[in-house]
């Protein structure tokens, strides 16, 4: 099927890219939204002191 | 003569190193009309193909926040080095690895898991992890591969100048435009920010360094004109570049490192290790004993902001598959 | 016919006391592994964790850090301080996911020669059981 790309996606905080997958008569048969990136806070806060959280997780989204 | 063109970036970010410079105000202006901005997620309709189609060196100026821990984050440091005269780091992320960095505690596949499975909000029974080729009804969708360690801007591709702080302070940024325009660039390699450390700058009043014991913020009330450090807070300053107007000092907070190392100093955590235990009192081993109980996350507290840039550059694991 | 692990020690010796300590071994013709590679400092509190992690970034398996007894620092506090330091460093270390046994502090006084050839065998072992460093920044 003919796909439509919109890498990046902007104007907001955050990574994201569309994918847009048209059929023959070019109408869309599906839309698919990814997200592709991935940091993992909730891992690396795991043995952190619980005193520090506050000045790491802002830093999730700065925005 | 043509405008120069600018554009920013974000890797593994926040959005605050873009708010940084939003921030700045009527400067934005200023930059506005100074350049044209070529490609800018956050506030511009650019996209990545357009990035492609741009000649090499076309960009005067890029501004990259944000650390490296993607494939798709490599690939667009590698297109933009190419397509750029000037490329900053630009934030604690893209100098040193910033709060991105701590991941290099952990590995790859532990944060999938975390995150796709064990984490208690989750809603995924049949336990799906995201793939880099998945096949869908009408075709197939990519998505980039994560490293299994986090890196800094310069550890993928040579970088000019370095901006740091989490994120750089406003004025720092007015700063450095300033600096561009007028073409008085210090040299090339240049972390732009001060020469001296953040206690250099701190106005705290500062008596002797030596330290009975080290508390936790819960069990004391400390005095805001005296230096947190003599008052048994862990306060960064010491092994951290200045520059930042001792932002977190003013708000009673101690410093916790992100404009990164002060010249001179290859390994910012072990530099702090250092100032800690030489300013401890204690001659005795159950006086050492003593501090290691109350210094309680060493590596994370002194490699908050560092932890790709340090000399480790990660926790230790068993096997590392790829970077 | 496999080949036996020889582990690479850096050693970091206090000019008055370890070193000499070593010196009067080497002079009494005592035997200790050549696995280690002694570098003299004037004090075991010169021993900045920076080398510590340059050590094994370049090559070590395992660092030795030997400074005089408590009370006998030349400098009085030099040996407190590394007394602080390197138990400090030992634990972000193992935070780093660095085995316990690779870093090691001891006193050696200049009239300990036999000490001084015990701690280097004993670390050699020590680390030959650990096996290779195999940590990450090893350039």
């Amino acid at each position: 099927m003919a796909k439509i790309s919109i890498d990046p996606i902007t104007r907001l905080e955050g990574h994201g890219k569309i994918e847009i997958f048209l059929n023959d008569e070019g109408e869309v048969a599906n839309t698919y939204l990814q997200i592709p990136e991935l940091r993992g806070f909730e891992k690396f806060c795991e043995g952190r002191p619980v005193e520090e959280l506050p000045r790491i997780v802002p830093r999730i989204c700065g925005v | 003569m043509a405008k120069p063109k600018l554009a920013l970036y974000w890797a593994a970010a926040c959005g605050g190193c873009d708010v940084a410079v939003l921030d700045t105000n009527e400067k934005i202006l200023e930059i506005a009309a100074f350049g044209d901005i070529v490609f800018w997620p956050i506030a511009l309709d650019f996209k990545y193909h357009h990035v492609r189609a741009m000649e090499d060196k076309s960009i005067d100026l890029c501004l990259f926040n944000g650390a490296i821990r993607s494939t798709e984050q490599e690939e667009i440091a590698k297109l933009l080095r190419a397509k750029s005269k000037v490329l900053v780091a630009f934030g604690a992320c893209a100098c040193f690895g910033g709060i991105p960095g701590l991941a290099n505690f952990t590995t790859r596949e532990e944060i999938l898991q975390r995150v796709y499975k064990e984490a208690p909000s989750n809603s995924n029974p049949e336990g799906t992890l995201p793939q880099v080729k998945t096949k869908v009804p009408e075709g197939e969708l990519d998505l980039p591969d994560l490293f299994e360690s986090v890196q800094t801007l310069e550890q993928v591709v040579p970088v000019e100048y370095f901006i740091p702080g989490c994120p750089p302070p406003s004025d720092l940024i007015v700063k450095v435009v300033d600096l561009y325009v007028t073409g008085k660039m210090p040299p090339v390699g240049s972390i732009v920010a001060s020469d001296k450390t953040c206690c250099d700058e701190c106005d705290r009043v500062k008596e002797e360094k030596k330290v009975a014991r080290f508390y936790r913020p819960h069990e004391i009330t400390t005095d805001p004109k005296k230096c947190l450090l003599e008052q048994g807070i862990i306060c960064c300053g010491p092994a951290t570049r200045g520059g930042c107007g001792m932002r977190c000092i003013k708000a009673n907070m101690p410093c916790r490192g992100c404009f990164g190392p002060p010249a001179g100093v290859a390994d910012q955590g072990a530099k702090m290790l250092s100032a800690i235990a030489s300013i401890y009192q204690g001659d005795t081993p159950e006086a050492v004993n003593k501090m290691l109980d109350e210094v309680v996350d060493p590596a994370g507290t002194f490699y908050r902001f560092g932890l790709p840039d340090s000399m480790l550059k990660r926790k230790k694991v068993a096997k590392v598959q790829g970077k | 016919m496999s080949v036996r692990f020889e582990p690479r020690i850096v050693g970091f010796l206090c000019n008055w006391c370890s070193y000499s300590g070593a010196d009067l071994a080497g002079t009494s013709r005592l035997k200790y592994p050549p696995n280690i590679d002694i570098i003299r400092v004037m004090c075991s509190g010169r021993v900045d964790p920076q080398f510590v992690l340059k050590a094994f970034q370049k090559g070590a398996d395992g660092v030795l850090i030997c400074g005089c007894h408590p009370g006998d620092c030349h400098y009085a506090e030099g040996n407190y301080k590394a007394a602080r330091r390197v138990p400090l460093l030992k634990k972000m270390l193992a935070q780093m996911g660095i085995e316990e046994g690779r870093l090691q502090l001891e006193w050696v006084s200049a009239s300990e020669g036999e000490r001084f050839a015990t701690v280097v065998n004993e670390m050699t072992e020590r680390v030959r059981k650990l096996g290779p460093y195999n940590g990450n920044g090893r350039q």
